[in-house]
């Protein structure tokens, strides 16, 4: 897990001290920086004080609805917005997105699927380019190919959504559970053989190239990249 | 306003003007008149009694007529009265007056009902908001602390969600016009999300899910339609078949002026004498028995909320072999326009 400088923070907007105290440990396991916002009266200023990476925002809070905060934070800021909220009509979700919000997921959520939409943010804001390079390899993402020196092995949609998030998660345990959410995520709806498949054939792709094992099973926890 | 039965109405005035001709004709033979002048006098009083009947009847004719024909033209005869004029005779005001206040007092009874459903409706979203908050504290805390929580409470977690998504959305098509908004929504993007919905369910109870294509826009609400094939692919995980590799096939197809969603299981399907009705209100059928744990609500809103969406919704299915529903969004032309 990275700490320091590294860390994003996420600034979470939430009145219900429960949920605050849950979220915040639950992005803190994911190596992320977890605030919480304390003082409402004043929100768009002291969000802007402490100017963070990333703000899960719900409608309804004390003093201004969440909506409202959200047009008026759009006006001088352009903090990544995640709606979180219990009210789950069309509307609200038309108008949060209309104001600006990057995404709107609605209570009670997975948090492993919260978790994904974050990352997918951050992805995004940073503008990641498909191009990867592990050890002494060329990973392309957008094309699916992993090349060394001249060498090229090609990979299937399944097996570089497996690899993009081990690659994105480097050096950390990824849960079967993450990988298949990610793998759903992008509309590739496998069962849990298919994944095991999935992941042997990468290793033996992998293997091609690399002499050593770079996929390691960590018994009952999952996969690290190493 | 038939004339025969207004003149056995009238009987008593008819019999009372008899007599008096009666009498008068006595009194002019008793005074021994001249012949030609009690027939004058007779013809005369016919004549003046006939007229005086038929403007009377002709009056009263032409507002019950009215009365009673617009009422079989409504389909809320309660505002008729709308659509008349008052009468200009003292039977007619009066009626139209009793009818006016009777109308303003059904009014205001009907009111406080709806404001009290109103209400009720309100408390009930507001609850649900409201619920959810413990329901969602409590999926953070059976993720965040896997130790001390297995997966049947996560399971029943999301029971909990799913009957209390139920409540919300009867609630919502039961009772409100406004609650929806139609956009053109992705079915990829819909079906994505119930896919990772259930996505642990599916896992957990061995079912394929197969998705293919299903690259088509429709006019929908996007979370309507989500909670509707929620509904149907809840029903099939929970009456899946034990015997055989299960799966649930979702595709799309489009003809002409529609597009069609199929959503095809291979699960224990039902009775075809229970088919025509599973889209009824509290109907549980044989399957429903068999589990057990049936409300019989949910396929019941989900027609419902098709209804109010504009979608079509049928089902088909064979004992023990297969279920399949089918949603039909029809293009608007309009919408095309506007755009």
């Amino acid at each position: 897990m990275k700490r320091g400088d590294f860390m994003k923070k996420i600034l979470i907007i939430e009145d219900e001290e429960s949920i605050c105290n849950e979220l915040s440990e639950l992005l803190k396991n994911s190596g992320y920086g977890a605030i919480v916002l304390e003082n409402f009266k004043d929100a768009k200023n002291e969000i802007l004080s402490i100017n963070p990476d990333l703000i899960l925002l719900d409608i309804n809070i004390p003093y201004i609805n969440g909506e409202l905060l959200l047009q008026n934070l759009r006006k001088e800021s352009n903090i990544p917005v995640i709606m979180v909220t219990s009210k789950n009509t069309e509307a609200d979700e038309v108008l949060s997105i209309s104001y600006g919000a990057d995404d709107y997921i609605t209570k009670p959520y997975n948090p492993t699927i919260l978790l994904l939409r974050i990352n997918n943010i951050f992805k995004r804001v940073e503008d990641h380019s498909n191009l990867y390079s592990y050890k002494d390899l060329t990973i392309n993402l957008q094309k699916g190919v992993i090349t060394k020196d001249k060498k090229e092995i090609s990979l299937t949609k399944n097996e570089m959504i497996i690899l993009g998030f081990l690659l994105n998660n480097r050096n950390k345990i990824v849960t079967r559970d993450e990988l298949m959410t990610e793998l759903w995520n992008n509309n590739e709806y496998i069962n849990d053989n298919a994944l095991t498949v999935n992941i042997s054939r990468l290793r033996n792709k992998l293997k091609e190239v690399e002499e050593e094992e770079v996929i390691e099973t960590k018994k009952g926890l999952g996969y690290i990249l190493l | 306003m038939k004339f025969n039965k207004y003149l056995k109405d009238k009987i008593l005035t008819i019999s009372l003007f008899f007599l008096m001709t009666t009498t008068i004709l006595l009194m002019l033979l008793a005074f021994k008149c001249n012949i030609s002048l009690i027939v004058a006098i007779l013809l005369t009083l016919f004549i003046f009694n006939i007229t005086f009947i038929l403007i009377d009847y002709l009056r009263k004719r032409n507002f019950y007529n009215l009365l009673l024909l617009n009422i079989e033209r409504l389909d809320k005869s309660y505002l008729v009265l709308e659509t008349l004029q008052k009468p200009h005779f003292y039977e007619g005001e009066l009626l139209y007056q009793a009818l006016y206040e009777i109308n303003k007092s059904m009014l205001e009874n009907v009111k406080e009902y709806e404001y009290a459903v109103n209400d009720f409706k309100e408390y009930i979203e507001m609850w649900i908001h409201e619920v959810k908050i413990p329901l969602a504290t409590l999926v953070l805390m059976a993720h965040n602390h896997k130790d001390n929580f297995d997966k049947k409470q996560i399971e029943q977690i999301k029971r909990l969600d799913n009957y209390i998504e139920q409540v919300l959305y009867y609630v919502r098509c039961e009772n409100a016009e406004q609650d929806y908004l139609i956009t053109e929504n992705n079915l990829d993007k819909i079906i994505s999300h119930i896919a990772l919905k259930n996505k642990d369910d599916l896992l957990e109870n061995k079912i394929n899910l197969i998705v293919k294509n299903i690259d088509y826009k429709v006019l929908t609400d996007s979370k309507w339609l989500e909670f509707i094939l929620n509904q149907i692919i809840n029903n099939s995980i929970k009456y899946k078949r034990h015997d055989t590799k299960s799966y649930i096939k979702i595709s799309a197809k489009q003809e002409n002026n529609k597009t069609i969603l199929y959503l095809k299981d291979n699960g224990i399907g039902i009775p075809s004498k229970d088919l025509p009705r599973v889209f009824n209100k509290s109907f549980t059928g044989h399957n429903g028995r068999l589990k057990g744990s049936s409300t019989g609500m949910g396929l019941f809103i989900a027609k419902n909320m098709c209804k109010k969406l504009g979608h079509k919704i049928e089902i088909k299915s064979k004992e023990g072999e297969y279920t399949e529903l089918q949603i039909i969004f029809s293009k608007d032309k309009h919408y095309e326009v506007v755009k």
